[in-house]
């Protein structure tokens, strides 16, 4: 089975194709990718300002728009002081 | 769960839908199919700016040109009945199929009418119905 299974239920990471940064918990996926986020953040970057959270709820994504999905450890992303962190924020993958 | 179960799930229910091409439409799902192909009512249909706005009474999307759907935060509740007990049942048809694989080793060869007897009922006969207990010892676990 695929390698998404043990990830459900647990906190994820998603960028999708537009490069956007999404938080929440893994609820279900299909064989094309398509996630179900539950209490699903945007994390949106910035070089002057800190890192803002925008609550979303729950989220279908479609596969196609997925690049990465990433495991969080919620002990380490809880300490992460979202508000004093900049970076610039990704472009969309190029094809 | 299945995103597709979610979304059927979600039928009647106000929805926001993004695009590849960063429209937004706002309504309620009227129906929607395998291939994540919707039907949406009242909807409201916003720019990828965000600054024009277009109200129709209804739309078609299909579902390869959607980015994401955001859905009101109860309805997987609502989904956990249904798709979960559908699963359950497919794993217990599972079981079923090996438990009698298992018993009908040393019929093959011959006529024993037990050909393309895709139920397995009757192999099952004379041998105290194989698998039915363990099968009906899982039902209540709900």
């Amino acid at each position: 089975m695929s390698g998404l299974e043990s990830y459900i239920n647990h906190t994820v990471s998603i960028i999708t194709a537009d490069g956007r940064n999404f938080i929440g918990t893994l609820k279900g996926f299909d064989q094309t990718i398509n996630i179900i986020i539950e209490e699903c953040h945007e994390r949106v970057f910035s070089t002057t300002a800190g890192i803002e959270q925008i609550v979303l709820g729950l989220h279908i994504i479609r596969g196609d728009n997925i690049a990465v999905i990433g495991l969080i450890d919620d002990t380490i992303d809880s300490r992460l002081d979202l508000a004093n962190i900049r970076g610039e924020p990704l472009g969309p993958v190029v094809h | 769960m299945l995103p597709l179960s979610l979304l059927k799930t979600a039928q009647s229910h106000p929805m926001l839908v993004e695009l590849k091409n960063g429209e937004t439409y706002n309504g309620h799902l009227v129906s929607c199919d395998s291939w994540m192909n919707i039907n949406l009512r009242d909807v409201i249909c916003t720019s990828k700016d965000g600054d024009r706005f277009w109200r129709m009474p209804e739309c078609y999307i299909r579902g390869s040109t959607i980015k994401y759907l955001r859905i009101p935060d109860e309805v997987i509740d609502m989904v956990k009945e249904d798709a979960q007990a559908k699963s359950r049942n497919r794993a217990e048809m599972n079981k079923n199929r090996g438990g009698n694989a298992g018993q009908n080793q040393n019929q093959r060869g011959g006529r024993n009418g037990n050909r393309n007897n895709f139920g397995m009922r009757q192999g099952n006969q004379g041998q105290g119905q194989g698998n039915r207990p363990l099968a009906q010892g899982n039902k209540p676990r709900k």
